[in-house]
């Protein structure tokens, strides 16, 4: 990873921080916050870390935080997996869990 | 975080900012954190009001996360925050 890269990464983790905690008091910034530190993503083409990539929805690419705009659900049925609901678009995302295999 | 030209490329957004110098004279003194970014200018949060700064013409001095104070010459600033990442300056001092 070179140093751009590197000063990018940086760049996200502090936008992302910032916008957690300022969504509670006003939501409108913290989503300006995601969108720069998306752009600061792509423009390096830096893929957004695990973590992350979970708080963005992947429908509208707004912020989404657990307990403020977001529904998330385990699902055992099929394969064991877990549904995002955003509560701004309404739109799923799913996420597999992997797990231990069951020994019949 | 050292003090190196590569400073340009890092977020000032959430930094405590203050204007020390400017051609605008009633911009000088300006202090808080700094909220939003645009191409041509800082908005900074001073007693709960936000105040559109222009780069060019204003120095700005910053408390970098590790505490070290910077002074920095807004025009070396000029980009939008995305643009900021790719520039790299010859030397600054």
């Amino acid at each position: 990873m070179n140093s751009t890269k590197q000063i990018a990464l940086q760049r996200v983790h502090r936008l992302f921080s910032l916008a957690k905690q300022v969504i509670h008091e006003d939501p409108e910034k913290a989503q300006h916050y995601i969108q720069i530190a998306r752009k600061i993503a792509m423009r390096t083409r830096l893929r957004l870390p695990k973590e992350y990539r979970s708080l963005v929805c992947r429908k509208c690419k707004s912020f989404i935080l657990p307990g403020v705009n977001c529904r998330v659900r385990i699902q055992q049925r099929r394969e064991p997996h877990m549904v995002i609901t955003c509560l701004n678009c309404g739109g799923h995302s799913r996420i597999p869990l992997k797990g231990e295999k069951k020994q019949c | 975080m050292s003090v190196t030209p590569s400073i340009v490329q890092y977020e000032f957004i959430g930094l405590d900012a203050k204007v020390v110098k400017s051609s605008n004279p009633s911009v000088v003194g300006i202090a808080g954190k700094v909220d939003d970014e645009t191409r041509n200018s800082l908005v900074i949060l001073h007693d709960g009001e936000k105040k559109v700064i222009i780069k060019d013409t204003a120095v700005f001095e910053f408390v970098m996360p590790n505490g070290t104070v910077v002074e920095l010459d807004g025009k070396v600033l000029i980009g939008r925050a995305e643009d900021r990442l790719k520039k790299r300056p010859r030397r600054l001092w």
